[in-house]
């Protein structure tokens, strides 16, 4: 259902063109199909969709103005978009690009392939396989839904700037419930991954038991002071809440006050922030961000210490850098804003978990997240709602079914001695958020 | 004790002509579709957005947004099949029935047509839009009269929905629904909180009710921390819309089976006092959330959820009532498919004053604007964060507490209802846009004050 190539693109970037003085023009085209499969108790339902729609960003001396619509109100985006110019706000490094440095001459921007239907109703059996393994029955899978899309992406600019590029993802959502004795508890679980034969069938079904199992069988624990070893899956969300801190420049001089403007560590020396659009495992594979800057790798926190900023073109121009690939379109709806590709803890100095596990004298693994953690960065204050084990002398003695892990960030930040080797992804702040296991000893809180 | 007749202040608009230029094709279209056994229909859907980026300093970059699709649905047994594609005209309509079609082993063949012009191509240069611009802007100017110390990143939108469903015998519009909806973080030196509001009121009055929201969120917060533990909660009637709806609404949509959720579990049994009527009425179209039609087309109709305190009725879908639906179908936009969702829950006013209430309370907390909340509706567990309340002691109001988070499970709440509500029914301020499953939807509420026994507090922000 996807149209030929009909010239719309060119056709925007000659109109987006002006002969007002200073005036420049981008145009942005994005073509998906997805394919979505699901099924519950009432039935099997599957989903076909596709898109193709064009958004326009004029500049003129600072302002900018945005314009989307699908291809079929398409052309008068640049007619719109320069309407809403005149009312646009100056502000400071908002302009057209350039074409990139050492840039390649875009591959035809085509059409994304079609999701592959059978092997996503393979993927689905599996997954219900590894529920019921993982689980022993004990967990009903009340509905599962997996999503396979792919999109194209061309962007080009009256400055010269042309690019093109492809990307792929895979979603399985899981709703799931399981009836004790103590009880009745339901979850809501998530796999992604860049591509469908990536997604973490067995682990996700491991999630989904621990998920609603562990609050029906555990105790709930207190608060004091013990080891925290928390998993790849309950750190990782933390630290996406982190992720907005480093985006462009530091307009409410949070992170400035949090280290003295750079002369403290914001963490400890084993924790380093990275953020790279081709991490392995990781849940983007793009060449380009939103406004057609190449991706690549951006540490943002080295061994604790501030390194460098997330930017789109705006924000490096205003703080003097280059920018980082980071403008995100979530959809081709809403103009470029700062985001995250692939946000995580680097694992490269990590120890294998098991080693973490064992050096927990007496403390808690928090195996998994009840509700979306709290993470204040202003108030420099956190709460984790989690359950799982407790241990002593490295061996998990109790289920925790429920406990409070909250106190000051900048505390679970410093604290943090030694990181895992097992980095994995969630979704988050628009991408992908990673960590591994993270251990902090003599936690309080 | 019966829900209040509904003020006449238009914001739905039963007027859908966008999609009835070829509304006969399309009905033709859709009839030959579907084969003996199958049940289906299309849906249309064109969304239109001014928006703008915002901070303290005022409106920053404009932007206009577009966007219509077409999607056909199909059910034959026990599956489904649901086509989406871009456009709402002739074309995309075909399009999308040969891939249905395709799909389903049939081959029908359409003979391609020139897409007619579109009507409503308004652009965003009129008087109208720049007199919102500026009504926009004094809002801003009102509710932030002094921003030194202060910082927000909004994105205002005015939303325009417009939405009809094609069945094999007719053409149902849906209704076009506009409102102005705001999103984005308010930060002070030491704190932030996110902001959301919504209004289906005329755009004066939305603005109006917008640059009180803003003031609302922009008052420091108090320092004073709310009691933790068990905790008698006085809501105002602003709040309790949102404790209804999560703790009647979403368990009794009809997803996941009979016994899916802690009330569906226990039809007509007593879960309330007496006197308490809940019931979700997608027809008030002073509300967000209203509408004409689901958006399987099955006309809106009131359905009772709770009647004299007992469980009387869940909300459904052609999918979960097959031809009894009650017009509950929603879906967060037309690649979605419709599932049981709740529109605006209204709920009968009772005989006491707040002061009444707050004497029966003697202590506890006054709560006046709950900003979200969820609720798991297998186990009945459900948390409301509390953004804005009084304590309340020897029933009377006393000082402002931080934000706090309320807990408990449905059916004790429910059963800690004191017998008479507040004697004022008010629209909800914290409901505006629903998310479950990632698709956000319009819900509104009408509640009057209401006073709960031993719900748990706890503190609300880290």
């Amino acid at each position: 259902m996807t149209p030929p190539d009909d010239g719309l693109f060119e056709e925007l970037l000659a109109a987006s063109a002006s002969s007002h003085d200073g005036e420049g023009g981008e145009v942005y085209e994005r073509r998906g199909t997805s394919l979505e499969l699901a099924e519950d108790e009432r039935g099997f339902h599957a989903s076909v969709s596709t898109e193709r729609g064009f958004a326009v960003r004029l500049f003129r001396a600072g302002r900018t103005s945005f314009a989307a619509s699908g291809a079929g109100g398409a052309r008068r985006l640049p007619a719109e978009a320069r309407l809403l110019l005149a009312r646009s706000r100056a502000r400071r490094g908002v302009r057209e690009l350039p074409a990139p440095e050492g840039a390649l001459p875009p591959a035809p921007p085509g059409a994304p392939q079609r999701p592959d239907e059978i092997a996503a109703r393979g993927l689905l059996v599996a997954f219900r396989r590894a529920l019921a393994s993982a689980s022993d029955g004990a967990v009903l899978l009340a509905e599962a839904a997996l999503t396979l899309g792919a999109r194209t992406e061309r962007i080009a600019t009256t400055a010269g700037r042309d690019v093109s590029f492809g990307s792929a993802a895979a979603t399985l959502v899981a709703n799931v419930s399981a009836r004790t004795g103590a009880g009745r508890a339901s979850a809501r679980v998530v796999a992604a991954a860049a591509r469908p034969e990536e997604l973490a069938l067995a682990r996700l079904a491991h999630h989904a038991v621990d998920r609603v199992l562990l609050p029906l069988k555990g105790r709930p624990l207190e608060t004091g002071r013990y080891d925290l070893l928390l998993d790849p899956l309950v750190a990782a969300p933390v630290l996406a809440r982190l992720a907005r801190a480093f985006f462009g420049e530091d307009e409410d001089g949070l992170l400035g006050a949090r280290t003295r403007e750079g002369r403290d560590a914001l963490a400890s020396p084993a924790l380093t922030l990275v953020d790279a659009a081709g991490a392995p495992g990781g849940l983007v594979r793009t060449t380009h961000d939103g406004e057609g800057t190449p991706q690549g790798r951006t540490i943002v926190l080295e061994r604790g210490r501030l390194a460098s900023r997330l930017t789109d073109a705006a924000a490096a121009h205003r703080l003097g850098t280059r920018p980082t690939g980071n403008a995100f379109r979530r959809a081709f709806s809403e103009p470029p804003a700062i985001g995250v590709t692939n946000f995580f803890a680097d694992p490269s100095s990590g120890v294998p978990p098991l080693d973490l596990l064992r050096a927990l004298a007496r403390g808690f693994y928090a195996a998994v997240l009840l509700s979306r953690p709290q993470v204040e960065i202003a108030a420099d204050r956190f709460r984790l709602h989690a359950a799982g084990y407790w241990v002593e002398k490295g061996r998990a003695t109790d289920a925790v079914s429920e406990t409070l892990v909250s106190g000051r960030l900048s505390s679970l930040l410093r604290g943090i001695e030694a990181v895992g080797d097992d980095l994995k992804f969630v979704t988050a702040a628009g991408g992908g958020a990673g960590s591994p296991t993270l251990f902090v000893p003599k936690w309080k809180g | 004790m019966r829900p209040p007749a509904a003020p006449t202040i238009p914001s739905l608009s039963d007027d859908v002509t966008v999609f009835r230029e070829d509304a006969e094709d399309a009905v033709r279209i859709v009839s030959g579709m579907l084969r003996r056994g199958e049940g289906g229909e299309a849906f249309r859907e064109r969304r239109r957005a001014i928006s703008w980026s915002a901070t303290e300093a005022g409106l920053q970059s404009p932007s206009i947004v577009e966007e219509s699709g077409t999607a056909v649905r199909v059910s034959r047994g026990k599956d489904s099949l649901l086509v989406a594609c871009d456009g709402d005209g002739a074309e995309p309509l075909r399009d999308a029935v040969r891939e249905a079609s395709r799909r389903a082993g049939g081959a029908p063949f359409f003979k391609s047509k020139a897409a007619g012009p579109r009507a409503d191509d308004r652009g965003p240069s009129g008087p109208d839009e720049e007199g919102r611009a500026t009504q926009i802007q004094a809002a801003l100017a009102r509710a932030l009269p002094d921003p030194r110390g202060f910082s927000l990143t909004l994105a205002i939108a005015r939303v325009t929905v417009s939405r009809a469903v094609v069945t094999a015998r007719a053409f149902v519009p849906c209704g076009e629904a506009t409102r102005l909806e705001a999103t984005g973080v308010l930060r002070r030196p030491g704190s932030s909180r996110s902001f959301a509001f919504q209004s289906s009121a005329p755009f004066s009055a939305a603005c109006d009710a917008l640059a009180k929201a803003l003031a609302d969120a922009t008052r420091p917060v108090p320092a004073h921390r709310a009691p933790e533990g068990k905790v008698d909660v006085v809501l105002s009637p602003e709040a309790a819309s949102v404790f209804w709806h999560e703790t009647v609404g979403h368990p009794l949509e009809a997803e996941g089976g009979e016994r899916a959720s802690v009330l569906a579990r226990v039809p007509r049994a007593a879960v309330a006092p007496p006197g308490y009527f809940v019931t979700c009425d997608p027809t008030r179209r002073d509300l967000p959330g209203s509408y004409l039609a689901d958006d399987e087309g099955t006309p809106a109709r009131a359905v009772p959820l709770l009647d004299d305190g007992r469980v009387a009725g869940l909300l459904t879908d052609r999918r979960t009532a097959g031809g009894d639906s009650n017009g509950h179908g929603r879906c967060g936009d037309f690649r979605r498919p419709p599932r049981p969702r709740l529109s605006a829950l209204i709920v009968s006013a009772g005989r006491a004053s707040r002061d009444e209430l707050l004497d029966a309370c003697d202590a506890g907390l006054y709560v006046r604007e709950i900003s979200a909340g969820h609720t798991d509706a297998e186990s009945g567990r459900f948390a409301l964060f509390v953004e804005s309340a009084d304590l309340v002691r020897r029933g009377r109001l006393g000082a402002a507490v931080a934000p706090f988070l309320l807990t408990s499970d449905v059916l004790t709440a429910l059963g800690g209802l004191w017998g008479e509500a507040g004697d004022v029914c008010a629209p909800a301020s914290g409901l505006g846009l629903c998310v479950k499953r990632g698709e956000p939807l319009p819900v509104g509420g009408a509640s009057p004050a209401i006073l709960l026994r031993g719900l748990t507090a706890a503190p609300g922000r880290p």
